[in-house]
């Protein structure tokens, strides 16, 4: 069946009128041996597929628990109890340097794993290993910018404001560097164990994690920084 | 196949088979690189955009927040075609309604309390007034 | 070094909760004996605790919560009987315990009765009628149910050290706040079911993954049995809402534990964005709790009336429906709280809207049964009596979806009479009729008929005359969670709830006692042909208990109904299909990373209630560090070789053999 190179939604037609029910290569009862489509009537799916689609919902769950926290900053971000106001404590050109660097860790994740599909050792480390550079220097950032405020007497504690900004802000960063120890974990088990079958799915698993984070900090320097700072 | 040996090639996949996103086995690796290259390129201009437009007067005041939004809802949309490789094909098809789903919930989440607690905060007295009332 | 942990944490002082706390450490500590003498440590590690087979786990999910619907039945009966003899008077709880005893309640019925009963039956059945060996990620769902257990562990270990919440089964603020609840009450809650959320969501994404990626070869959606539909439909709020009460409660945790201020009332916290975002996760989880037990009695309708169901399309389309509009109706919870006329009519229409959904399915479920040739077995009996309360429940919901209606009513008894309406004849009822109607296939033999008949009639009737009062003191004018009682005409109504309790207790004692009975005489109820109730779907095509492998050769489904299709044609050529290729079946291995890890996450919780901070760095590492040990394991699957697998499915099929015989000579079958 070669539909390479045509558009998707072709290819489709085209299997539609081949096979209207989907049964793939398996007539009834032949027996033959056909890995599962995932479109479901051909049999479980291959694990490659299943456990990427499996931690795909996680973050979709994930992402609900993020929303709550900007529902609730976007809730309280008038409540600064006669404390200071988002305006004030945002720092945009920091902010700046914090995306720059989470955007270049997702570019050089989705690097590491093209090195991966190539069964590339050497670039999935190295790859891996900037990511994690980047990573750690946007943690790093973030820090300094809490240590910073609460230096100043600007702390969670102060106002309902500060509590969701720094609730959400931090939940971000808390999964950044979670992330950064997986990174870690996943280093050390590609180098000892090589590209195997679960190495390879768990890494499907980190790049989604990561771009994901990403996406996250898209919404919070946006809404929480970039908003916030015209107010 | 066991897992104990390394997969050298890779698993060769049905070609029909469902991905998840962000997971492409067949995928040449020069097309993989190209579409991180247009992926940062697209992040980097939206990005820039957004930042430059938050400081500025270019368009009407009280227009940037959805300007912002807008750009930032691209730029989401670039992460997911170009990093996460989200298709219309009918490889796709389960991740578009598992992300569909979740957007769903998102808006429902976000806009419904919104809505929810800005009448809220509208039609009841302030705890601080309350408790000061009760003294 | 014990943080805020000593001696008076012991409730010496307090006769009940002391007693109540001996009894059972005496019983545990029996019951750990009694093992250990009998030397069942190594069978019982080897095949339950480490176990990862969906089977095994889903009987562990329902043991647990059978045990804690025991427990919280318990609660109810002092509550009850509180109010009862507190009319003009102190009754025999103060105030503080009675508070504790309706939060846990409530928590406990919720959290660790209705759930893990319904999760066990979502394990049980979905791999099975899927036609597939197990769920998508079965090390997950070991972790996901000792989780679970560990935090109803928390919830039973505050009866003995500490106290319980006493803000209700959903701690509102700011009385759930440090400043009003500074002991350790509300932080058992917050912990315990933290923990136990996680395993939930977990399980969440395990069956859509399922659902979605694992079905055997000819399974289209539109061929899935309805149980397995509405355990999809489930499992997707599951995920779309337990991040939810992840969030909000750790919101709650950061306001009590380094003093925020998300729903503090004093420096601008929220208390009222607390109700919004825990009703956005409450009120689909109810829906969690009734979509698989609707599902059930689907499964059950169309096998005791021997046809298939009605309108399977629409049915489909009406738990879609549902699924979605459960999440679109959450502030009718809390109507009373100002949100104003737009806001209200908003959800007060969504909330009557979504009872079309259960409406379709009334409807489908009657006319399942007419024409049909109806059997009134017991799981029979639990769904006749299930339709006649569900509706009544469900109409007094939609009364009280009217806001101006609702205004009157909310928390108040009829409140109170409502939900437990809907829940007990909806949820509770349904897990009876499965579990009536699914134990002979996991277990062998069937449960004792008579005995369960009368548990049946017991708990019906003690239901209504229990709970019919409350709707009647709620129209007096009774707010809900009272200690005691000022008004002498509520005094009547309260004594014959009371009533309705000795009922329901004895129908209690009739369903232990058929549990123990039909051990007792489990040869005579043998179930041998594996399909016992003349079912329709791919469960009843396995041997009673099924093989650890499930299915020997995964089938091939041509059709909705897919075992009823293979039955039919059985009896027309009046032979099974020929014996297939069998091939060497791979199977995940057992493993005690999810014990492991709940054993951690349970020293990790107590120490964060007590503040023994040492403590719960130490978990936390050790817990870690599990987790990293198992992910570097080598080996996940073993092999079940060729001759095993011929072995035990020719002994299913000598047993279908027989039961060809006997099912043409009775000619059973239209």
């Amino acid at each position: 069946m070669s539909d390479m190179g045509l558009p998707a939604s072709v290819g489709a037609i085209r299997r539609v009128r081949e096979d209207p029910h989907r049964l793939g290569y398996r007539a009834h009862g032949s027996g033959e041996d056909v890995e599962g489509t995932g479109h479901g009537t051909t049999g479980p799916a291959h694990k490659r597929i299943i456990v990427g689609y499996g931690f795909w919902i996680f973050l979709l769950s994930d992402i609900v628990m993020f929303s709550c926290f900007f529902a609730a900053f976007a809730v309280q971000r008038g409540a600064t109890a006669g404390g200071p106001s988002i305006g004030e404590i945002v720092d945009i050109r920091r902010v700046g340097f914090e995306t720059a660097a989470l955007l270049l860790s997702s570019y050089t994740c989705m690097l590491s794993f093209a090195a991966t599909n190539k069964r590339n050792l050497l670039w999935t480390q190295i790859f891996l290993f900037v990511t994690g550079l980047l990573g750690l220097i946007f943690v790093l950032l973030e820090l300094q910018e809490f240590i910073e405020l609460a230096g100043k007497g600007i702390t969670p504690q102060r106002s309902g404001m500060l509590t969701s900004f720094f609730g959400l802000v931090g939940l971000h960063g808390l999964h950044v560097t979670l992330g950064g120890v997986w990174l870690a974990t996943m280093m050390a088990q590609v180098q000892i164990k090589g590209f195997r079958r679960e190495i390879v799915h768990r890494l499907i698993c980190f790049n989604l994690f990561w771009h994901a984070l990403d996406i996250v900090w898209i919404g919070i320097f946006t809404i929480v920084y970039l908003m916030g700072s015209g107010a | 196949m066991s897992d104990l040996e390394s997969d050298p090639h890779g698993v060769v996949l049905d070609r029909r088979e469902d991905h998840a996103p962000g997971d492409e086995p067949l995928e040449d690796s020069g097309h993989w690189i190209y579409n991180a290259n247009l992926g940062l390129g697209f992040s980097i201009l939206l990005t820039a955009a957004a930042f430059f437009l938050a400081g500025s007067h270019i368009i009407y005041g009280p227009s940037i927040p959805v300007a912002l939004m807008v750009l930032a809802v691209a730029q989401m949309g670039v992460h997911l075609v170009f990093f996460l490789h989200i298709t219309t094909g009918p490889d796709n098809t389960n991740n578009v309604l598992a992300l569909a789903f979740g957007v769903l919930v998102v808006f429902l989440i976000g806009a419904g309390s919104i809505w929810i607690m800005d009448h809220l905060n509208q039609n009841m007295m302030p705890m601080e007034q309350m408790i000061q009332m009760e003294r | 070094m014990f943080g805020k942990l000593d001696w008076s944490a012991v409730p010496f002082s307090q006769p009940i909760p002391l007693i109540t706390s001996i009894i059972v450490i005496l019983v545990v500590l029996g019951v750990l004996g009694l093992v250990t003498a009998k030397g069942w440590w190594p069978y019982l590690w080897r095949e339950w605790i480490t176990t990862v087979d969906h089977k095994r786990i889903g009987i562990m999910y329902c043991l647990l919560g059978v045990v804690m619907l025991i427990r919280g039945f318990a609660d109810a009966i002092m509550m009850r009987t509180q109010q009862a003899a507190a009319i003009g008077g102190p009754g025999y709880l103060p105030p503080e315990h009675y508070n504790q005893i309706f939060s846990a309640h409530g928590t406990i019925m919720i959290f660790f009765g209705a759930m893990p009963l319904v999760i066990g039956f979502m394990n049980f059945l979905v791999p099975l009628q899927l036609g597939v060996r197990d769920v998508a990620f079965p090390t997950f769902n070991s972790v996901s149910f000792w989780l679970t257990a560990s935090g109803a562990l928390l919830v039973n270990v505050s009866l003995f050290i500490g106290e319980f919440a006493r803000t209700g089964w959903l701690p509102y603020p700011p009385l759930s706040e440090a400043t009003y609840s500074p002991g350790v009450g509300v932080d058992y809650y917050l912990w315990a079911v933290q923990i136990s959320g996680v395993g939930t969501l977990v399980t969440g994404i395990n069956f859509v993954t399922t659902v979605l990626k694992m079905r055997c070869p000819g399974m289209s959606y539109m061929r899935m049995p309805m149980f397995t539909w509405t355990a999809f439909a489930s499992s997707l709020i599951i995920v779309a809402v337990f991040p939810i009460l992840t969030a909000t409660l750790a919101m709650l945790t950061l306001d009590r534990y380094v003093g925020w201020h998300y729903f503090t009332n004093t420096a601008g916290g929220n208390p009222m964005m607390f109700m919004n975002l825990i009703w956005a996760w409450g009120h689909p989880e109810v829906y969690i709790l009734v979509l698989p037990s609707f599902g059930i009695f689907s499964e059950i309708f169309s096998t005791f009336s021997g046809k298939p169901l009605f309108g399977y399309r629409s049915m489909v389309a009406a738990t879609l429906f549902i699924c979605i509009v459960s999440m679109m109706v959450w502030l009718h919870h809390f109507f009373t709280m100002g949100a104003g006329p737009a806001v209200n009519t908003f959800f007060g229409v969504a909330s009557s809207v979504i009872a079309v959904g259960t409406g379709v399915k009334i409807y489908n479920w009657v006319f399942t049964m007419y024409g049909g040739r109806v059997r009134f077995e017991v799981p029979m009996l639990w769904s006749m009596g299930f339709i006649f309360t569900f509706i009544i429940g469900g109409l007094t919901g939609v009364l009280l979806a009217v806001p101006p209606a609702d205004f009157l009513v909310h928390n108040s008894m009829f409140l109170v009479a409502h939900f437990h309406n809907v829940i007990v004849g909806g949820v509770v009822f349904a897990l009876f009729a499965g579990l009536e109607f699914w134990f002979p296939k996991a277990f062998g033999f069937r449960l004792h008929a008579g005995l369960g008949k009368a548990a049946f009639w017991f708990a019906f009737i003690g239901f209504w005359v229990t709970f019919a009062p409350l709707y009647i003191l709620g129209l007096m004018g009774m707010t809900r969670r009272l200690q005691h009682v000022i008004v002498p005409a509520w005094g009547f109504w309260l004594y014959v709830s009371v009533a309705g309790v000795a009922i329901l207790i004895v129908g209690v004692i009739l369903q232990v006692a058929q549990l123990v009975v039909s051990i007792r005489d489990r040869e005579k109820l043998r179930d041998v042909t594996g399909d016992l109730w003349d079912g329709r779907s791919l469960e009843w095509a396995t041997p009673s208990p099924p093989p650890f492998f499930n299915f020997a050769v995964l089938p091939n489904v041509e059709g909705e109904e897919p075992y009823w299709g293979i039955k039919l044609r059985a009896v027309e050529t009046q032979q099974l299909s020929p014996e297939p290729k069998y091939e060497p079946i791979e199977m995940p291995v057992n493993s005690p990373v999810g014990f492991y890890t709940a054993f951690f996450a349970t020293v990790f919780g107590f120490a964060m209630i007590w503040y023994i901070w040492w403590l719960a760095i130490v978990a936390l590492v050790a817990a870690y560090a599990g987790f990293a040990w198992f992910a570097w394991r080598d080996v996940h699957e073993f092999e079940v070789p060729v001759e095993e697998v011929a072995r035990v499915d020719r002994a299913r099929r000598a047993a279908r053999e027989v039961f060809l015989t006997q099912l043409s000579r009775q000619e059973v079958l239209p």
